[in-house]
């Protein structure tokens, strides 16, 4: 049978020379998947890095370091900015470039149509670039990935296999968390094997949240193939330019303060009351406030002023927003969602207070509070103001 | 730069109306207004009058605006107008309603909010037609002049920079324009009145049967003697359509020397037993809920008792209403008004038999709120004009107060018309040098409101003291008591007007404006003359925290009052004398929270005093 | 009318707020009970074709793919926009698409408006669905050039030429304003702090009177509104829908609890002996890092 399909293809996102630490994530669970991959299936496919930039030929070798088998890089001044259509359409040719796949592996250079698989970042520039490039590619992706399996997957689906039972071999299972938090979805890309419209698709591709996988431990000795790729690049497409960038500071600090204090959805019995309460406990901590991400979609309707300070996704903690290593942490109010947890599971010393036994913000803290934030805040105040003198750093 | 022909700073009912009037000319005007809505930051007490002066012409509201009369969102035709002294429980009522209808066509409460919407919307469709407009959220912050051109140029919070021909200064008692400038200095406290007034929420056929009114007519009931506690001026409770307007009025320099708090005053008029029994009204008793049931049962009985109370009053406001009626057998969920009626029983008997609600009477207050009113006859800009600005209304000090007679939006449309006018004029000619301001000057000057602010009308005496005439001669002091006999005969008071129009209105005001006419007298009336009344209940007052809770605000970061001496005496009267209580005293220091301010002007003497910013600072529903 | 030709995709999505939202007591989301809007994001998107409006006299199209009852969600966005023609794409065909399905039935629908387009503009993501993904599929599908994270443009119809500011943000680095320029026609991706500013009278009043007749416009939207099955729009059915779609959704389950990291302490918020435990504990958490 042609193997149309091998190989598993992350793009790389690098920032003023430096890896960003999501790339690293990304082939540390490349290399992971792929040893069981290959294991399984007495395989053996690649992880293959790809690179796009000016001057990035020694950022290179790192991937390999990391866990790649080959890098594919693509240097050139015009590549010096993110601009999508030229990303999109190099990564495309570089997807489907024979030359390159001959010297990753000789055997099967010529039949590849396509990578197997395929991992972007899920970040500002990898949730578009990931879009546009599966459009060019003519396949599936899903978006905001926390949670990879490979497996052969049996299943009849009234489209996709016409109701007949089917076998998928290789198929990535991509998780996704949904905007609850609470409901996990499992997002396949499939060939149709219906006769009324039958199509392959490949790769199976996704962007993946930061900071939810691991790095592997780099290994200098560690060998792999660094390939030089030409791109094509269209005049139309230069024709769009950066003219500036300039680094803004957040509005919201979570890195300073060393105690941070949350609120979610429990403020609805009387919200404007309740934010002023969780402001007046941050205030006796010297505390900067954080939101879940329900809060900054608005839900509740109070004041002009508290609306535009909290209600806004700059305050949010959570894979959407901020990640805290504070020293004291106490969330007020709040459930405890994945993504929500994953923003502050870092933090030295967790409160949480909300009425809820079950929420499961319980077994990520250290002290649980049963009671309602109303009732619990004030008592907490007072007992502050008589123990706590915070001495501003 | 943009340009504009005319630009009218302040959109309440001054520049409204002068925006009216110059497209009526059609003349092109940009209208600024720093609310986010115009309305939102008018308040008045509020009676609009129109006159028909014996002497002279004046333009009233129903020439500006053809459709006033048919469409305006009016309150009540007041019909009924009298004065009350107070001492104690006992009341002396004196009947001023040819007063209230002197030289007048008619005189209907009003709410700001809803009635300057409306001058907007009229004013508004015009003056698009001309490529002008009115634009909300926008605070002027600065002008200059161009040297050559004399144009003005605008500077605001929000927009870029812009030139106009002529402004029209409409920003009210605490003119930024004014100030900026050096057209005039700051209104001190011997100049301003300080208001302070409350919206109470009344049925509309239960305000028809208590003040004796046909759904046509309403009242106006003014208020003095001991509810002053020893303050120049007076109460006023005025009828709405199903709320009642009730305030106090007091000199500012009088509240200074013996500084009470603004809600204090208010407070006061509210627990005199007449004005109790006025704005008494059944309502709910909320049940203690059983400490002992689980928490579940403790919510569901919250919740449904306020739900049920929320229901209640949407039935109860409807049923006495002829026009809610209307509206709730039109929606088709009600047969007629028995079944309304039915309906709103079976929710009463409902509350009290599930929920053991019981119903007791109280008074509902809802908006609390605060200004400052100008004195025409003691600060009145006698040439209110610099260069090509135009001052118009409050913002020119122009406002009457001649004993009960109280007259401010009617001054402030004529004098918008007469800007109006007056730049028209000059845009026709394209001449906007100081003869601008002259002409509009002595338009002004010549109109029957000032020359009301002037001098003594003989002919409102008349009336003032034909109200009095059963009052006995002995009651009041020796000091009126020549005076009063003077007048009484129609001979003499010839004489004496003339001779008290030579002395001056600065010479006899201090007599007339005085403790004894407003406290004094009054208290001694109602105590001699006065019928007892009796209060069936004790309202339930508000805490000045809830009535500034209540209020609705777009806060600003920026405070923009910055006190200048934190020690002075001034400042400290500030603490007692802000109706919002924005001031307090830290060891020995007077500090402001800027985010309760109702903008009212009161601390402006002795602070760096701007409006907010645009959109931003209170906002009133009714106003 | 201007020299401007924008469009907007949009979509009707569960209202999440209070007095709306509807949720289940294991805390997902009840969609039946829960009443439709349009999107908040959708509605940002609105807000900038609507700037275009004001600024360059713009015309403006809404579309979108989805049940008869999105219609509600085109109403919302004229009101927003101004809009002049607004399109619904519904026929059970499209029903079951992911980003890829979806995109291509608003690409052969934003071609079937008669002007060339100048300016698409889609929200950042969805509410419910949050991948993002449909704006720069929609954008390559159509051969327009993807800007995304957009808070603010300006236009020169001269040149015809877009500026935009992008607000980037990458993990670990500080957030990034990024100034670009492209020539039209441009997809844009309006990122969630998007914000138009009228800093001119001109532009106030424009603001004004468009608003005036948005709403107007609004109040009578069936006569704006062109409705087309996947006959009338032409699509390939082997591109659209289920058939059409490379991705599905295998399953949905709870996420299953995390074993627990921490090994919390259960108090009784009521108790003030307990608190005053906590609040100990909370003093020693802080001290231990400042003797560090």
């Amino acid at each position: 049978m042609a193997e149309k399909y091998r190989h598993l293809y992350v793009i790389i996102e690098h920032e003023d020379g430096e890896l960003l630490p999501v790339s690293l994530e990304m082939i540390g669970e490349a290399r992971r998947l792929l040893d069981g991959f290959n294991s399984k299936y007495s395989s053996n496919e690649k992880v293959v890095a790809v690179i796009l930039g000016h001057n990035i030929k020694d950022i290179s070798k790192q991937l390999i370091e990391y866990g790649a088998d080959a890098v594919i890089y693509a240097d050139d001044p015009e590549l010096k900015d993110i601009r999508n259509t030229i990303y999109t359409k190099v990564i495309g040719q570089i997807a489907q470039d024979t030359k390159s796949l001959g010297e990753i592996e000789s055997e099967y250079a010529s039949e590849i149509k396509r990578p197997r698989y395929m991992f972007f970042a899920a970040d500002s520039v990898g949730r578009h670039l990931s879009s546009t490039v599966l459009v060019e590619l003519e396949s599936g992706l899903a978006s905001d990935i926390n949670q990879l399996v490979i497996e052969d997957i049996e299943m009849s689906h009234q489209q996709k296999t016409g109701g007949k039972k089917e076998t998928y071999e290789k198929t990535l299972k991509m998780y996704r968390p949904d905007f609850s938090g609470f409901l996990w979805t499992t997002i396949l890309c499939l060939d149709n094997r219906n006769p009324a419209f039958k199509r392959d698709y490949h790769p199976q591709s996704c962007s993946i949240i930061p900071g939810v996988f691991e790095p592997l431990k780099p290994d200098s000795l560690r060998e792999g193939k660094i390939i030089e790729f030409t791109p094509t690049i269209d005049e139309q497409d230069l024709k769009v330019k950066v003219l500036s960038r300039q680094i803004i500071k957040s509005v919201v600090d979570f890195d300073t303060p060393r105690t941070i204090v949350s609120f979610g959805r429990g403020i609805k019995d009387d919200p404007e009351q309740n934010i002023k309460l969780v402001e007046n406990l941050a205030k006796e901590l010297n505390a900067e406030i954080g939101v879940t991400l329900p809060i900054s979609k608005k839900p509740y309707t109070v004041s002009q002023a508290l609306d535009s300070k909290y209600m806004i996704p700059d305050r949010v903690i959570g894979t959407s927003g901020h990640k805290t290593s504070a020293m004291l942490y106490v969330a007020a109010g709040v459930s405890g969602a994945m993504q929500h947890v994953w923003g502050m599971k870092d933090s030295g010393f967790v409160v949480a207070i909300n009425p809820d036994e079950d929420a499961p913000i319980k077994n990520e803290c250290d002290v649980f509070i049963k009671g309602r934030m109303e009732d619990v805040i004030p008592l907490l105040i007072e007992e502050i103001k008589k123990q706590i003198q915070i001495v501003e750093a | 730069m943009e340009k504009y022909d005319v630009a009218i700073i302040g959109g309440g009912s001054a520049g409204l109306a002068a925006l009216k009037q110059l497209s009526n000319l059609g003349k092109q005007a940009i209208l600024l207004e720093a609310g986010s809505k115009i309305g939102s930051k008018n308040l008045s007490g509020g009676i609009l009058y129109s006159k028909k002066p014996k002497k002279g012409k004046v333009t009233n509201v129903e020439q500006v605006y053809e459709n006033f009369l048919d469409d305006a969102p009016l309150e009540r035709k007041i019909t009924k107008y009298i004065l009350h002294s107070t001492s104690k429980d006992k009341v002396y009522s004196m009947d001023l309603t040819a007063a209230h209808d002197y030289q007048a066509n008619f005189g209907y409460s009003v709410l700001m909010n809803k009635l300057n919407s409306w001058f907007a919307k009229q004013a508004e469709e015009s003056a698009e037609k001309l490529g002008g407009g009115i634009i909300p959220g926008v605070h002027v912050k600065s002008l200059s002049w161009n040297e050559q051109t004399g144009t003005i140029i605008l500077q605001t919070d929000e927009l870029d920079e812009f030139e106009v021909k002529a402004v029209i200064a409409a920003d009210g008692v605490n003119s930024e324009v004014a100030e900026m400038v050096g057209a005039r200095k700051k209104f001190t406290s011997e100049q301003l009145y300080q208001g302070v007034k409350v919206i109470v929420k009344l049925p509309e056929e239960i305000i028809d049967e208590r003040f004796g009114i046909s759904p046509d007519e309403g009242a106006a009931h003014l208020f003095a003697g001991d509810v002053t506690l020893n303050h120049i001026g007076g109460g006023f409770l005025y009828t709405n359509r199903d709320t009642l307007s009730v305030g106090a009025v007091y000199h500012f320099d009088s509240l200074l020397r013996n500084p009470i708090e603004p809600y204090t005053l208010i407070d006061t008029l509210l627990k005199n037993p007449m004005v109790s029994e006025f704005i008494k009204d059944k309502v709910p008793v909320k049940p203690d809920i059983d400490k002992d049931l689980p928490q579940e049962e403790k919510l569901r009985i919250r919740y449904g008792v306020a739900k049920l109370i929320k229901t209640w009053y949407e039935i109860r406001e409807a049923n006495f209403s002829p026009s809610g009626r209307e509206r709730l057998i039109k929606s088709g969920k009600y047969k007629d008004a028995e079944d309304i009626q039915s309906t709103l029983t079976s929710v009463q008997e409902t509350m009290s038999e599930k929920f053991g609600v019981t119903f007791g009477t109280d008074y509902l207050e809802d908006e609390y709120g605060a200004k400052l009113v100008p004195d025409g006859k003691r600060c009145r800009m006698k040439k209110p004009f610099f260069k090509n600005i135009l001052f118009v209304g409050d913002a020119a000090g122009r406002g009457i107060f001649v004993g009960p007679r109280i007259e401010g939006l009617n001054i402030g449309i004529d004098d918008g018309v007469l800007a109006a006018n007056a730049v028209a004029r000059a845009l026709d000619k394209n001449d906007f040098s100081n003869s601008l301001g002259e002409f509009y000057s002595k338009s002004v000057e010549q109109n029957p409101y000032t020359i009301d602010m002037k001098q003594i009308d003989k002919d409102y005496l008349k009336i003032f003291l034909d109200a009095a005439k059963d009052v006995p001669r002995d009651i009041i002091g020796s000091r009126y008591g020549t005076v009063l006999k003077m007048m009484s005969s129609s001979t003499f008071r010839g004489i004496a007007v003339k001779f008290a129009n030579i002395i001056g209105y600065e010479k006899l005001l201090p007599m007339i404006e005085s403790e004894e006419t407003y406290v004094k007298v009054p208290t001694l009336l109602a105590e001699k003359l006065g019928k007892s009344i009796s209060s069936s209940y004790s309202p339930t007052i508000l805490s000045i925290a809830d009535r500034i809770a209540n209020l609705n605000y777009n806060d600003d970061s920026l405070a923009h009052i910055k006190v200048l001496n934190s020690s002075s005496e001034f400042m400290k009267k500030m603490v007692i004398l802000c109706p919002a209580k924005c001031y307090s005293e830290e060891g020995g220091k007077v500090i402001i929270q800027h985010e309760g301010c109702v903008d009212c002007g009161t601390c402006s003497e002795e602070t760096e005093w701007k409006h907010p910013r645009g959109e931003k600072g209170i906002h009133y529903q009714y106003g | 009318m201007g020299d401007l030709n924008i469009a907007v995709i949009i979509k009707l999505e569960p209202d999440f707020s209070e007095g709306n939202v509807s949720y289940n007591p294991d805390g997902t989301l009840n969609r039946a009970e829960t009443k439709n809007t349009l999107g908040p994001h959708s509605g940002i998107a609105a807000h900038a074709a609507f700037f275009g409006k004001v600024m360059y006299d713009a015309k403006v199209s809404i579309v979108t793919m989805g049940p008869p009852i999105a219609d509600l969600a085109l109403k919302q966005a004229q009101q927003i926009s101004d809009a002049e023609e607004l399109h619904l794409y519904s026929d059970r065909l499209f029903a079951g698409a992911d980003t890829l399905g979806t995109a291509e039935v608003l690409r052969v629908g934003i071609e079937k408006i008669q002007q060339k387009m100048d300016i698409v503009f889609s929200g950042h993501r969805a509410s419910d669905g949050e991948t993002g993904q449909t704006g720069p599929q929609t954008a390559w599908k159509l051969g327009f050039t993807f800007l995304g994270n957009v808070i603010s443009y300006s236009v020169d119809l001269e040149t015809r030429t877009i500026r935009a500011k992008r607000l980037i943000s990458l993990q670990g680095s500080p957030n990034v304003i990024e100034e670009v320029e492209a020539p039209l026609p441009v997809f844009i991706s309006i990122d969630p702090t998007y914000k138009s500013s009228y800093n001119t009278i001109s532009q106030r009043l424009a603001f004004q009177k468009y608003k005036k007749e948005a709403i107007q416009r609004a109040n009578t939207f069936k006569d704006y509104l062109k409705v087309f099955n996947a006959k009338e729009l032409g699509v390939d059915e082997t591109l659209v829908g289920l058939p059409g779609s490379p991705t599905i959704v295998y399953k949905v389950e709870r996420v299953p609890k995390s074993t627990a990291t921490r090994r919390a302490e259960v108090i009784d918020g009521t108790d003030p002996e307990q608190i005053r435990k906590v609040v100990a504990k909370m003093k020693e958490a802080l001290e231990a890092m400042v003797i560090k």
